[in-house]
Parts: structure tokens; C-alpha cells; sequence
């Protein structure tokens, strides 16, 4: 396989990781690593490879973390069931948003993603009820590999890294495949790939739902590993906006880039917070100034991402900084 | 009786609020065809002003609103060169993320500046209602409304009349012939993202006697403005002002009819069915969004 011994070198330092390295800290890291990346790249199915510049995909997180979240705490249902369903609403919901949104282009599909997850979250922190409302819900620790109650951070890098795993070869398939072809033949000019008879509709509402279902699969597996989901996070424009700017950032519309923007940002953020976390609880938006920034001097300086950039020539990647 | 006129002056007052800030939002897209996702943050920048204003120098908020104005301008253009003018001729989605960035950086900003806590501007007038014909109405919101009102017709009178709002308005029809009749389109960019920037703090200097403001204030008005927006059609100004008063009348009734806890869903349905229906507004012509890039 041409052009993938970077990410397979990627994916065996994080299998070697817990080898090597007993900190828990560290290990935390690289979980939120490969968890972080494996959002990105679901993110980066639809927003790079399909061009749909989703800014509400913490919709689909959402739905995964609540599925789970409420079916293990209301029935005792096991959270992989709950990853099931959670997908199975996620794809639902990519496939009403992706038809309904079919012809809007540009920031009006972005507007359009960024109400929908609003509307989820009002519903998560309104509804008491059925999802405990602005509370959130804890998700109760069940030892057990059914249950997820898994201690041993070890597992979970391994259990992650093969979601990664997973996200990876999804993309490699949409970067080879002769769908992957013509998905990036609508993302480059749609009227053009109509006329050549590929179904553009079609292939972008499958994006959209693909896409969708395999971050709901991201946001069960983050709620069971960090154990508590908050309405106000999981939904929140923030974390769909962490989606994007890590697969922006490391390389949109690229296998490995989401996940080197994730490890970048994940690096940045834990060790902006150890250094000012301690002096003030307001010093902890300094990192978020500097996420911020980095953004719009990738967008400035390098808007096809820094894997691109550091002259990695990935053909096919879309052309997201000329103007068309 | 008295909840028909009642629901009518809140939805006028409130309205002409939102007007203001939507005002702002569809010129900027207008004339630069930039949606500037940043727009809630500076808002959110105005509301701190009159809080900062207030509390550290004991400056009334109408008072901050004049004093401030040239400051906002000049933090308006400001963002423009640092930030908006490598991008003008990116592509729409670098647009995106650019000012997504920025909303990010002033957000976080804020949260160093102010922290996370819900800070309140108290006059000495705040609680005061007025009774008119049946009707309750806060003092303060009556204000805002007569202010909001003063300064968009103020925007409306320059869009028309002056030459600079002509040389905008050219510009926003066709930024190229724009350039070959000697306009500097550069020039014009930075004076709508400044003017429009202006719009939106003095409508956040306007409300900060009213809400509570947050780091986050700005994207629950800001959501407001976008649907408001796109309504009436991106970049059209009159649509936006009517656009405004629809969105404004819908969030008061539905506060009414089915409670204050759902009413964002109302207006967030009322968003998605737009852009799914019409998204070139009630008025503005179809495929607004594709062409002028």
C-alpha cells in the first residue's frame, strides 16, 4: 500500500504505547488522542471527503453519548447495545439532516448543522424526565468488558485504537474507492459530476449519514471512558467546532490528518492546562485564545492543513483554499 | 384582555433589538459575502464595555453607548485588518473558519477578562416599568428599542444617500466592476466589516442593562440574528429589519403559549424549515448564496 507507512507508523507507536509508558496521565493522553482523531476523521468523511462543512456534528456525539448513557442508567441495557443504537438514531438523523439540507451549499449548510444540534441540545437539557436535563447523566461504573467498566487504561487504548483503526480505513476506502472518486468529483463541482452521471444526491446524503453514525459510535465510547455525560458539552458548537479544526488543522480531506490534528491539539490543550490550570480557574481560557488563533493561522497560512503543507503531495485532497 | 397589545409591544421592542444586530450580520454578508459566525462575540465585547464602564468608572450605559461608539469602530476595523483582510479572497469555507477562530479566541478572551461568571449591569433604573394603555414595558427595553431603531435608520438613511453607502452598495452588486469604476474595494471591505461590527456592539452596549452577559452570551442573540437573516434573504437589509420582527414576534408568542423553556425550538424549526424551503429568504432572490463569490 503506497503512502500509508506514516500512519502505520502512527497506529503501532499508539498500539506500543502502553507498553512502553505506565503513567496514567499519559496513557489518558493518548486515549483522547486516538478518540479525539477517530471524531475528526468521521467529522472529515463528510466535511472533507463529501465537502459538507458540518458545524454541528456534536449532534451525532451527542446522540451516541445519551443512547448509551440512558439505556445503561434507565434498563441496564449493555453500553454496547446502546453504541448500536446510538449509531442507528445518528444514521437517522444524517439521512433527514443530509436530505432536507441536499441543496443548501456553503456557510448555509453550516447554519443549518449548527441549528440542528441546537435543537438536540435544548431537547437533552430540557427534557427532564427522560434525560435528567441540564444535569447530565453519570454513567455508572459495571466492571466487566460488556459493560465497559473497564479500570485498566491499557484496554481502553487498545479498544479506541481500533475505533481509529477503523475511521482509518474508512477514509483510505473513500480515498481509493471508485465512490471515493466520485464523492470527490461532487465535491469539486457538483454540476460537473452531475452531468457525468453520478449520483451526487445520493452520495452526499451516504456521507453525511456514514459520517454521522460513526461519530455517534465516538461520543458512546467517550461518555463510557469518561463517565459522565453534560448536555451543555456533548451538544455543544464548541466540541463540533474541535471536530473540524483538528481535521483542518492536521489535513481536511486526508486519512492521517485528523488524527495529527487531534494529537496536536490534544498536546496543546493538556499542556496549556497543567501549566496555567493551577494559578486560576480564568487563566484556563489562555489555551482557547491560542485554539483559536492557531485556526485562523491555518486558515491564513495553510488552509489545506499542515500534512499538505509540510509537503506531504496527498493527491486528491480538496481544494478548500482557492477560492473557486 | 390586555395579552394581545401586551404580546404586541414586546415583540415590537424586542424585535427592534434584533433588528440592530441582524442589521449588521446581513451587510457584512452583503457587501463582503462573508457569514461571520464571530458576530455574537462582539456583542458579547459591547455588553462587557458597558459592564467595564459601569462598574470601574460609573458610567450609565447610554453614555458608554456614545463614548463608545468610535471605539468599537476603530476595534471593528481593527479585526478587519488583523484578521478578515488575508482572507477577503479565500474561498467561503476558509471565510468560515476563520472567523470561527476569532469567535473562539474572543470568547476565550472574555473568560480570562471577566471569567465565566454571569456579571449584571444594575441602574438605578433597571426595574422600572412602564404602564401604557394596559401595557407593561421595562424602561430599559423602551430604550434599547428607541436607540436600535435610531441608529438602523441612521444605517438605512447612509446605505441610501451617501456616497460612501453608494460606493458599498456597488460593491455588494458586483465587487468587480466595483474595482474598474476605481472603487477600492479593499477600502469598502473594511468599512462595512467595521460598520457592521459597530451595529452589533452598540446593540450589546444596548442590552447589557437588560441580560445578564457570559462569555457565551452572543451565540444564543446571534442565532437570533442568523435566523432573522436568512429570512429575509442574506444581505438584504430590509428584509432582515421585517425578518426580525417575524423571529421576535414567533419567540414572544411561543414564550407565551408554550412556555419560556421552549421557545428557542421554536425559532430553530422555523430556521431549518427556511433554509430548507427558501433558503434565499422571503425576498432575496433564489441562489443569493452561490453567486458573488
Amino acid at each position: 500500500m503506497r503512502g500509508t507507512w506514516p500512519a502505520v507508523a502512527f497506529f503501532a507507536a499508539a498500539a506500543l504505547g502502553p507498553i512502553v509508558v505506565r503513567d496514567a496521565f499519559l496513557l489518558d493522553g493518548l486515549i483522547l488522542i486516538l478518540l479525539w482523531g477517530a471524531s475528526a476523521a468521521a467529522w472529515n468523511v463528510a466535511g472533507g471527503y463529501a465537502g459538507q462543512l458540518s458545524l454541528g456534528h456534536a449532534a451525532f456525539f451527542g446522540l451516541g453519548a445519551y443512547s448509551a448513557a440512558l439505556l445503561g442508567t434507565r434498563w441496564g441495557v449493555s453500553p454496547w447495545i446502546g453504541l448500536l443504537v446510538g449509531a442507528g438514531l445518528a444514521t437517522a438523523f444524517g439521512f433527514i439532516l443530509g436530505f432536507l439540507s441536499n441543496r443548501l451549499r456553503g456557510p448555509y449548510f453550516g447554519l443549518a448543522t449548527i441549528a440542528f444540534s441546537q435543537v438536540l441540545l435544548i431537547v437533552a437539557s430540557r427534557w427532564r424526565g427522560f434525560t435528567s436535563g441540564s444535569e447530565g447523566i453519570p454513567v455508572p461504573f459495571r466492571p466487566g468488558l460488556w459493560t465497559l467498566g473497564i479500570a485498566d487504561k491499557r484496554v481502553w487504548v487498545y479498544l479506541v485504537l481500533l475505533l481509529a483503526a477503523l475511521l482509518y480505513l474508512v477514509q483510505l476506502y473513500l480515498e481509493r474507492s471508485r465512490r471515493g472518486y466520485q464523492l470527490a468529483a461532487v465535491r469539486e463541482d457538483e454540476d460537473a459530476a452531475l452531468s457525468l452521471g453520478v449520483p451526487a444526491r445520493r452520495l452526499k446524503v451516504a456521507a453525511i449519514a456514514v459520517s454521522a453514525a460513526l461519530t455517534a459510535v465516538c461520543g458512546t465510547l467517550w461518555a463510557q471512558y469518561v463517565g459522565f455525560v453534560d448536555p451543555f458539552y456533548v451538544f455543544s458548537v464548541d466540541l463540533s467546532v474541535r471536530f473540524c479544526l483538528a481535521a483542518i488543522l492536521g489535513g481536511i480531506g486526508t486519512p492521517l490528518g485528523p488524527f495529527l490534528g487531534a494529537a496536536l491539539i490534544t498536546i496543546l490543550e493538556t499542556s496549556l492546562r497543567a501549566r496555567f490550570g493551577g494559578i486560576g480557574a480564568g487563566l484556563v481560557g489562555i489555551y482557547l485564545i491560542i485554539y483559536g488563533v492557531v485556526l485562523i493561522v491555518t486558515m491564513r497560512f495553510a488552509p489545506q492543513g499542515l500534512l499538505p503543507w509540510f509537503g506531504e503531495h496527498l493527491r486528491r485532497r480538496p481544494h478548500l483554499g482557492t477560492a473557486p | 384582555m390586555h395579552v394581545i397589545p401586551q404580546l404586541l409591544a414586546s415583540t415590537i421592542l424586542l424585535g427592534g433589538v434584533y433588528a440592530l444586530i441582524a442589521v449588521g450580520l446581513t451587510l457584512i454578508f452583503g457587501v463582503m459575502r462573508v457569514v461571520n459566525f464571530a458576530h455574537g462575540e462582539f456583542l458579547m465585547l459591547g455588553m462587557y464595555l458597558a459592564f467595564w464602564a459601569f462598574t470601574l468608572l460609573g458610567l450609565d450605559p447610554y453614555v458608554t453607548l456614545v463614548l463608545g461608539l468610535p471605539l468599537i469602530f476603530g476595534g471593528g476595523w481593527l479585526s478587519y485588518r488583523l484578521v478578515m483582510r488575508p482572507v477577503i479572497h479565500a474561498s467561503h469555507n476558509v471565510q468560515v473558519f476563520t472567523t470561527v477562530g476569532l469567535s473562539i479566541a474572543l470568547q476565550a478572551l472574555a473568560l480570562v477578562l471577566w471569567s465565566a461568571d454571569s456579571q449584571f449591569v444594575r441602574t438605578s433604573y433597571y426595574a422600572v416599568v412602564v404602564r401604557f394603555g394596559g401595557m407593561a414595558l421595562n424602561l430599559a427595553q423602551i430604550a434599547a428599542f428607541a436607540v436600535a431603531v435610531l441608529f438602523t435608520a441612521a444605517l438605512f438613511a447612509f446605505m441610501r444617500w451617501s456616497y460612501t453607502g453608494k460606493v458599498m452598495r456597488a460593491t455588494a452588486q458586483d465587487r468587480h466592476a466595483a474595482s474598474l469604476m476605481g472603487i477600492d474595494t479593499g477600502r469598502v471591505f473594511a468599512l462595512t466589516w467595521a460598520v457592521g461590527i459597530t451595529c452589533v456592539g452598540a446593540a450589546g452596549v444596548l442590552l447589557a442593562p437588560i441580560y445578564p452577559v457570559y462569555p457565551s452570551v452572543g451565540l444564543q442573540f446571534v442565532l437570533i440574528a442568523y435566523v432573522a437573516v436568512v429570512l429575509g434573504g442574506l444581505g438584504d437589509m430590509v428584509g432582515a429589519l421585517i425578518a426580525s420582527l417575524v423571529v421576535a414576534f414567533v419567540e414572544v408568542v411561543g414564550s407565551y403559549v408554550i412556555g419560556t423553556a421552549w421557545k428557542e425550538v421554536l425559532y430553530l424549526l422555523l430556521f431549518i424549515a427556511i433554509l430548507v424551503i427558501r433558503p434565499a429568504g422571503l425576498f432575496g432572490q433564489r441562489g443569493a448564496e452561490v453567486i458573488g463569490t
